[in-house]
């Protein structure tokens, strides 16, 4: 099997979860089929520098996010002309079997910054860990940290979830360990 | 002198903190929306193009 061979196979396996991630930042189903496009062509073409044995799903979901920024800022210019009419039509279909409460939750999820939609999505759905979420966003753990704790905040207060057992009321404040050993 | 056992459930709680995990509302509806995406139909084009690409010579010079 060739080398070129076995990577696209690989890339063919990473399609589906290249496509969730883009419709999660694009919001919109056929801006993110072709930003996934746009990502298995860099890949292709890039494919020398990726390094074996490391995460390939990381390393295109890297190349898909600066795509989508590097998109977002050339149309930041082009929508200006077009007044808005963009950002009102950017729903996605509802699937037929669609729950009602997913459908809200999609809602909320738009409603999130992209820092913090990305950043939630990494984590809680992707399946990747801090680290890889901060590598693939460029930035630091403590600020994909922060991020997603914004995120779920925010969702939670648009959803009108309240927040589960973090700040259980158990009594242990009193956790002083009380021996400073010096 | 004795010995201070700490093993509270803040210490386990700390340890996970995953603040998304299966026990989260929040976590799991973000599975339920990310799962259906996955689970989306691919397209054939994304097959095509991946053919098309194998096509072309990969270790192409870059000039």
């Amino acid at each position: 099997m060739s080398a070129s061979e076995g990577f696209r196979t690989d890339l063919l396996g990473a399609i589906p979860s290249l496509r969730a991630f883009a419709v999660s930042l694009t919001q919109n189903a056929d801006r993110a089929d072709d930003l996934v496009q746009e990502t298995l062509v860099k890949a292709w073409d890039k494919q020398d520098s990726f390094q074996l044995g490391t995460n390939l799903k990381a390393w295109l979901f890297t190349i898909l996010r600066n795509e989508f920024y590097s998109q977002m800022r050339k149309r930041g210019r082009e929508v200006q002309d077009s007044d808005g009419i963009m950002t009102a039509r950017l729903a996605i279909h509802p699937s037929q079997h669609g729950q009602l409460d997913l459908k809200d939750f999609r809602a909320a999820l738009e409603q999130l910054p992209e820092d913090q939609r990305e950043a939630i999505i990494l984590i809680g759905a992707s399946g990747f860990s801090y680290e890889e979420a901060a590598e693939i966003c460029g930035c630091a753990v403590g600020t994909i940290k922060s991020r997603v704790s914004r995120a779920r905040t925010r969702l939670q207060e648009i959803l009108q979830i309240s927040g589960d057992e973090d700040f259980g009321p158990d009594a242990i404040s009193a956790q002083v360990t009380g021996s400073s050993v010096l | 002198m004795k010995d201070t056992t700490k093993t509270g459930a803040s210490a386990r709680q700390a340890g996970s903190a995953d603040t998304l995990g299966a026990n989260s509302e929040i976590g799991r509806k973000l599975k339920q929306y990310y799962d259906e995406l996955v689970s989306d139909e691919v397209p054939d084009r994304f097959a095509q193009l991946l053919a098309q690409l194998e096509q072309v010579e990969p270790g192409r010079k870059k000039d």
